[in-house]
């Protein structure tokens, strides 16, 4: 607990001292002003939950890909995952801390989407279901972390980072039911998809900017937070086995 | 050898040099699994907006907006490369040697208006089926040239934009990002330019993308040859007046920062 504080800790001032980390945040507006567009062209204001939670989610996604993209691999350029790996913390704790405070840059995406469609379309987020709202950003957040615990290890065996990054966007948005729901793919992807944690918190998000009842939410939060355990497990996994090849075939700098 | 003859032979180098990079990058085992994989999926993204809509011409229109988009997203990286030249640590050779730092840029980058064209007819080939629209054959033709002038015209204006952020890199990722989200809000790819107001209708006219895609709607909607001509005309205008502002911009905001010390040569 206390290496996942510390990496959290670590990672806002590192934040704080390099814009770059709010760069997801910046197209939010704009892919709001372009879902939102099409739903009033449509003439379907009912679907305006859908629009406004799609960039949000989107900007989840882009900003912890960036994150893990960069952690690992930012640190073995810099010199400094040696003396970390050397520690007797846990070093996935430490992936783990930072990338939560990265993904929690996220939740400045909302304010974003608030602004643009009250005050571009008119049409206000209207949340009926404020604790489970809470809950499910919390659980997502965590579900993130955990998931781009994963990414971290295997960006630093890809090839090319940014070509690996730039090709998980829009199949895991499909698969996470961003923007329509789940039911619309076809049958054979429903199973991968239940196992992306984004279609689950897509779903309750929607649900919460509903006035109808939510159904199922404690196992929802559940299941996204089972999802994103699993994912942390994942990465842990993953991470030793790359620590420990490097390690033996001496890529690891000793000085 | 006269200038003309030094000029090609520094262009011939450079694009050899880029599709060298692109090689390194991509095998086509994972061009295939993941960037094409990525294309499909962002055209499936917004076509399926339209099955939601329960609207087929709706499905129709989105699809073929963001399939023909790719050809943008593609054209745009071109603001990459001085930062991979940056990465690479070529950069303080390019700005420093004879030949204009632009023609290198510009011709290393030339094969992203390639991979554009060909990933936005690749996506319109599978995705279209995918989601029932049909392609009517042969004037279906008529929009492989169309889909080029986009990739073209998409990558001057990368062009210029790169020489803009030039000195500025770590602004690099964010217009790349956001010129890429702004294309898709403003140049009709999901809904027509009549949507906003009439003064951004104008200004979208002036990017890459807007009037390209218009010829390629009329095809698909079995415009006027005359119509369609006009709109690719239009595009190629466009294209050419990205690439010119680019020209006439790039090596006089470079040498400014030659002069003043603002270029950064190690990322």
């Amino acid at each position: 607990m206390r290496a996942f504080a510390a990496g959290f800790r670590l990672q806002l001032r590192i934040i704080r001292s390099d814009p770059d980390y709010f760069m997801p945040l910046v197209p939010v507006p704009l892919f709001a002003v372009a879902f939102l567009a099409i739903i009033e062209h449509a003439g379907r204001r009912d679907l305006a939950e859908y629009a406004l939670m799609a960039p949000v989610l989107i900007a989840l996604w882009a900003l912890s890909l960036s994150a893990s993209g960069e952690i690992v691999q930012g640190d073995r350029w810099s010199g400094t995952l040696e003396p970390g790996v050397a520690s007797p913390s846990s070093f996935p704790a430490v992936v783990l801390g930072r990338v939560f405070a990265v993904t929690s840059v996220a939740l400045f995406a909302f304010v974003e989407v608030w602004i643009v469609g009250r005050l571009l379309f008119g049409i206000p987020i209207e949340i009926h279901h404020p604790t489970a709202f809470v809950l499910t950003v919390l659980a997502s957040s965590a579900a993130m972390a955990g998931t781009a615990t994963i990414m971290a290890a295997l960006f630093v065996l890809a090839r090319s980072a940014r070509t690996f990054q730039n090709s998980l966007s829009y199949p895991f948005y499909v698969l996470g039911g961003v923007l329509v729901p789940v039911s619309l793919l076809p049958d054979w992807l429903e199973p991968l998809s239940a196992g992306v944690f984004l279609s689950w918190s897509a779903g309750l998000l929607r649900d919460t900017l509903q006035p109808d009842a939510i159904r199922d939410v404690p196992l929802r939060l559940g299941v996204i937070l089972g999802l994103g355990v699993l994912g942390f497990a994942a990465g842990q996994l993953l991470l030793h086995r790359i620590l420990r090849r490097v390690r033996t075939s001496g890529e690891l700098a000793a000085a | 050898m006269t200038r003309v003859a030094v000029t090609l032979n520094v262009m011939r180098n450079a694009f050899r040099a880029g599709l060298a990079d692109y090689r390194a990058i991509f095998t086509w085992k994972s061009w295939l699994a993941g960037w094409y994989l990525r294309v499909i999926a962002q055209v499936a993204f917004f076509a399926l907006i339209g099955e939601r809509l329960e609207d087929d011409e709706k499905t129709m229109y989105l699809l073929v907006g963001n399939s023909i988009m790719i050809a943008a997203v593609v054209g745009v990286f071109s603001l990459n490369m001085t930062t991979s030249e940056r990465g690479a640590g070529t950069l303080p050779l390019l700005v420093a040697s004879p030949s204009s730092p632009v023609v290198v840029f510009s011709a290393r980058g030339a094969y992203l208006a390639v991979d554009g064209a060909l990933s936005a007819l690749a996506a319109l080939a599978v995705a279209g089926p995918m989601f029932g629209v049909s392609l009517p054959w042969p004037d279906v033709l008529a929009v492989v040239p169309l889909t080029g002038l986009v990739a073209v015209a998409s990558y001057c204006f990368g062009t210029f934009l790169a020489g803009l952020v030039f000195r500025f890199r770590s602004v690099n990722n964010l217009v790349v990002v956001t010129t890429h989200v702004s294309l898709m809000a403003a140049c009709g790819v999901n809904v027509p330019l009549s949507f906003y107001p009439e003064p951004l209708e104008w200004l979208s006219r002036l990017l890459p993308l807007t009037n390209g895609l218009l010829g390629i709607r009329g095809v698909f909607g079995g415009a006027d040859p005359t119509t369609i001509l006009g709109d690719a005309a239009l595009e190629a205008a466009v294209a050419v007046a990205w690439m010119t502002v680019a020209l006439a911009t790039f090596n006089r905001l470079a040498a400014r920062g030659r002069r003043d010390g603002s270029l950064e040569f190690a990322s």
